[in-house]
């Protein structure tokens, strides 16, 4: 058994795409109409291992966006990516004008920061101890 | 970082008010208010938070419970446009066609035929979690397998 897939819950997926790529900088891998108004497009990131995939689903099932808004509404991430220096990018979103409900902040060994993927999560982003 | 927070739980807040539907449309401006912020701050927050501005979110919201109203609902597509917060039929339709592809009554008889059982609807207008994995590597596969079998003609050419 391996994890090579998981997912994250959108409200547009031409926006998300769009966020997911031009903002967080994740490259596209798959990108197929699957009938209806939907696609199944997954991302993965330029600095990982690339066939390890994040699909961008659409919220469009009550069910999904219910909790997806319920996590929102409590300040609570929906995934959380690591990245090498979270106050650096910090900055770079912050220029690139992505809001953060939480600036960077030293929580045990790791640095973290959370901010708004414009698709109706939050984001954490996360940096490791060192010595990992 | 509680300030932050606070700023979240009351953007929630407003576009929650911008979604209900009220007799009186909610303005922005008192969506705003209710923000706590300036008319102009408040957009370009919420937009910065959601990816669209109040009005596009509450335009997309009424366009969503309209969708569900049809599938599940019995009541005509006039109706259900006065339901969800449209005062007319015509800029209902056009906008529905628009964002969604096919007329309201072509989207509700689409989705009707999908119904395998009464009273129950198909999966297909809200997929479900990974739920189009299958789909898609089924049309991923038949383009590999046509990608392959035009690379077997050429060589044979």
């Amino acid at each position: 058994m391996r994890i090579k897939l998981t997912s994250i819950m959108v409200e547009d997926q031409e926006k998300a795409l769009r966020f997911y790529t031009q903002v967080f900088g994740f490259v596209k891998k798959h990108d197929i109409p699957v009938g209806g108004e939907f696609r199944w497009i997954t991302v993965v990131s330029p600095e990982g291992n690339e066939d390890v995939e994040l699909s961008l689903e659409p919220n469009a099932n009550p069910v999904g966006r219910a909790f997806q808004e319920g996590l929102l509404k409590q300040g609570i991430p929906a995934t959380a990516f690591e990245v090498d220096d979270v106050a650096r990018e910090y900055e770079r979103l912050k220029a690139l004008g992505v809001v953060f409900t939480q600036q960077p902040t030293q929580q045990g060994p790791i640095t973290l920061a959370v901010c708004a993927d414009t698709c109706g999560n939050l984001i954490q982003i996360y940096q490791p101890p060192v010595s990992q | 970082m509680t300030k932050l927070t606070d700023v979240l739980t009351r953007l929630c807040r407003a576009r929650d008010l911008m979604r209900e539907v009220h007799d009186q449309t909610v303005t922005i401006d008192e969506a705003a208010r209710e923000a706590a912020m300036s008319p102009f701050h408040f957009i370009r927050q919420f937009s910065a938070v959601f990816g669209e501005t109040p009005h596009q979110a509450r335009i997309r919201s009424r366009l969503d419970r309209a969708r569900l109203l049809l599938v599940t609902g019995e009541k005509s597509v006039t109706e259900i446009c006065m339901d969800v917060g449209f005062s007319s039929h015509g800029s209902f339709s056009t906008l529905f066609a628009r964002r969604v592809g096919v007329s309201p009554s072509e989207y509700r008889r689409r989705a009707r035929s999908m119904v395998a059982v009464p009273g129950t609807f198909a999966s297909h207008p809200f997929p479900g979690c990974l739920s189009l994995m299958g789909p898609a590597f089924a049309i991923f596969e038949k383009q590999q397998a046509s990608g392959s079998v035009r690379v077997v003609a050429c060589e044979s050419s």
